[in-house]
């Protein structure tokens, strides 16, 4: 007797589980219907130049390594572009048109065209489906020993004008990536949001060693010494802070 | 006739090899210095304009005959401070291999001395 009401009861939870998942938001579902056929959610990163231009989305494989959880949940609800000229920037930039006069000096540049001069098109998640996305990605760490090793010291503050020396004359980042909206190269992620987007130990880490995390990628590693990278990072953050749209 | 075949099939292997490297470097300027110096070598890339000192132009036959194979290679190992020029060309020593490198010396080559290449300069 105690058999058969084990096999009944055993038979009707496997018929209710599914069905109290599914009354929740699945997150792993998400990713697979709307994330996967653009971001890589399996890596590993891309390994020769010609997989690097199939990218059409930033690997979200380490992406539990590499974020900070509230900054997700926000920009899964309001996506805007991180990097200007996208993910892979060839498919961004275009010659100079011949009708386009010559800026000063006579020189003309290769400019930014298409898609990229209009906002992100991107899936827009509710508060409950970003959340529970959120968990699963936050969940995605295989980069735990790069991760490891790195230890952030807020105690190497800068002001701000002190970090945009280091940033501009000293490394000369400045040339990819945007420290303040407009102001800056367009090949890079923008930096000004980069401390609220990023954890501070892989910040240190990508930093330190780029091909560590993307080995085709086209940041150098500029061989940033112990100091300066503790002292880039808690700019980054301190940066981040600032209110660049009060105006 | 199959000593034809053979010496035609040596001949295209000779001829290939170094189309094949010269496909790589392209690759390589395409992806990596192309932001800065530009598509077509001008120093006129995208990231130009929010820079305070403009990226070398690569089609520019006078200066570039002044510099030799070595302070080329040298500048993209180790970046502009190692022959007293800007930070805003980064070592990519870590990125490209020593091959990678002499190949990528020999595309900017062709960018700029197409004339003295054919004319067999010898650029040390």
């Amino acid at each position: 007797m105690t058999m058969i009401r084990r096999c009944v009861f055993a038979s009707m939870a496997a018929l209710m589980l599914p069905m109290v998942a599914t009354a929740a938001v699945d997150g792993e579902k998400i990713i697979q219907q709307r994330c996967a056929y653009c971001h890589d959610m399996k890596g590993p990163a891309p390994q020769t130049i010609r997989q690097l231009w199939k990218r059409d989305a930033p690997d979200l494989f380490y992406a539990g390594n590499k974020y900070r959880r509230e900054w997700l949940v926000e920009w899964m609800q309001k996506p805007v572009r991180v990097r200007p000229a996208g993910v892979n920037y060839l498919r961004a930039i275009n010659s100079t048109p011949v009708t386009l006069k010559k800026t000063k000096k006579g020189r003309k540049y290769d400019i930014l065209w298409g898609k990229y001069l209009k906002p992100l098109q991107h899936e827009i998640l509710t508060k409950a489906e970003a959340e529970a996305v959120a968990d699963v990605l936050m969940s995605l760490k295989p980069h735990y020993d790069l991760i490891a090793s790195e230890h952030f010291d807020p105690s190497k503050k800068v002001t701000l004008d002190q970090g945009e020396i280091y940033i501009d004359k000293v490394y000369g980042c400045e040339s990819c990536h945007q420290i303040e909206p407009g102001y800056g190269g367009y090949t890079g992620s923008e930096l000004y949001t980069a401390g609220k987007r990023l954890q501070p130990e892989f910040m240190l880490s990508y930093i330190r060693r780029p091909k560590n995390w993307d080995p085709k990628i086209w940041m150098p590693n500029m061989h940033v010494k112990e100091e300066d990278l503790q002292k880039i990072v808690n700019y980054l953050i301190l940066l981040s802070k600032e209110d660049f749209h009060a105006n | 006739m199959r000593i034809k075949m053979m010496i035609i099939a040596a001949a295209t292997m000779f001829m290939a090899a170094p189309l094949l490297h010269a496909e790589e470097a392209y690759l390589n300027y395409k992806t990596y210095c192309m932001q800065c110096h530009g598509m077509h070598g001008k120093g006129n890339g995208v990231n130009v304009p929010a820079m305070n000192i403009l990226p070398r132009d690569h089609s520019d036959n006078a200066y570039m005959m002044k510099r030799t194979n070595t302070e080329i290679f040298k500048v993209i190992k180790y970046g502009g401070p190692a022959l007293n020029k800007s930070v805003k060309m980064p070592p990519w020593g870590d990125t490209f291999t020593d091959h990678e490198i002499t190949e990528l010396v020999g595309h900017i080559r062709s960018l700029c001395c197409e004339k003295e290449l054919i004319r067999g300069v010898n650029f040390r």
